[in-house]
């Protein structure tokens, strides 16, 4: 199967069909979605400014990475489900929408950066101030997520 | 016509709400920058709401964290203040109306009264209790009311959309 046939049988599907028809059900769904953005964004936030040395100095990087890390995986969880959701409703035109194919490789990078070079950054960091090459994956992770939002919020633009 | 609804009017028909309101860029930048300062005030605020309910960062005392995180959830505040009544500018006559915006002021109202509260009662005497492992109950309940209220404000703020 082609990946624009998975896209069309989500859009087919019962779930699909529920977000095309039903006003509120897209709207309950949109506002988790949002919900889990913010606390997903000021998670990441505040684990990178302290990798960057901005915030909470005297504490380890590591510990502060690895406990908000949680919020950060439970919050993408309730994202994607509920973005899948939101994609069955218009999956056909998002395939072809040049924003939700910025959003979906800037969201793989941003996660596969998170697993790598960003745990690194913290461990290495942990209670000490970073490396230059910690601060520019501080920076880096930052400017992914940005990214994820803006290029997000451009779907329902373009 | 009641003195609020006038004055919603006036801000409708002046030239700046009418500029925001017609162009194309102004209005979708404007509210990208208000949700994205929505996140920033929620999302940090929810980070010393978890610690006051003992979910995350348990290491850290609260007052660190408190002192740390809160000059970015007010920055967060004054951005979406400005970027939220630039917005209110541009439909004031429509939102004027409309069921969901009325709900988010008085949402507005109450998750600020809350700080207000919590930092001139409970808050004051965080020497006495920030190194418990289980916080009073009155910090924890200030917690998953400032949760549940900012939720109100997203929800409620999406939702204006909705009603027009």
């Amino acid at each position: 199967m082609s990946l624009h046939s998975w896209f069309m049988a989500l859009a087919h599907s019962p779930l699909g069909h529920a977000m095309q028809t039903s006003k509120w059900d897209f709207a309950v769904v949109e506002m988790v979605h949002l919900l889990a953005l913010a606390l997903l964004g000021g998670s990441v936030l505040v684990i990178d400014l302290r990798l960057l040395g901005v915030i909470l100095k005297g504490e380890s990087a590591w510990d502060v990475g690895r406990d908000l890390g949680r919020v950060v995986m439970g919050s993408l969880v309730v994202m994607v489900l509920s973005g899948i959701a939101l994609l069955s409703e218009e999956a056909g035109k998002c395939y072809y929408s040049p924003a939700f194919r910025w959003k979906m490789a800037l969201l793989a990078g941003a996660i596969l950066f998170y697993f790598t070079l960003h745990r690194s950054a913290l461990k290495q960091t942990d209670k000490g101030r970073p490396a230059s090459w910690a601060r520019v994956a501080g920076v880096f992770s930052l400017a992914l997520w940005l990214g994820v939002g803006i290029a997000g919020r451009a779907i329902g633009l373009l | 016509m009641p003195v609020l609804q006038h004055l919603c009017q006036l801000l409708y028909d002046s030239p700046i709400g009418t500029a925001i309101r017609e162009s194309n860029i102004a209005f979708p930048v404007i509210e990208s920058v208000h949700v994205l300062s929505i996140t920033l005030v929620f999302g940090t605020i929810a980070v010393l709401d978890l610690r006051l309910l003992g979910l995350v960062l348990r290491q850290i005392p609260v007052s660190r964290i408190a002192r740390n995180v809160l000059p970015l959830t007010w920055t967060g505040f004054g951005v979406s203040l400005v970027t939220g009544f630039l917005l209110f500018w541009a439909e004031a006559a429509k939102v004027y109306w409309n069921p969901a915006f009325r709900t988010k002021l008085v949402l507005l109202a109450l998750v600020g009264l809350n700080p207000l509260v919590f930092h001139t009662t409970i808050y004051r005497r965080v020497e006495e209790w920030g190194y418990l492992a289980v916080f009073p109950w009155r910090a924890r309940a200030a917690a998953v009311a400032s949760l549940m209220l900012w939720s109100g404000v997203i929800v409620a703020g999406r939702a204006i959309a909705y009603f027009t």
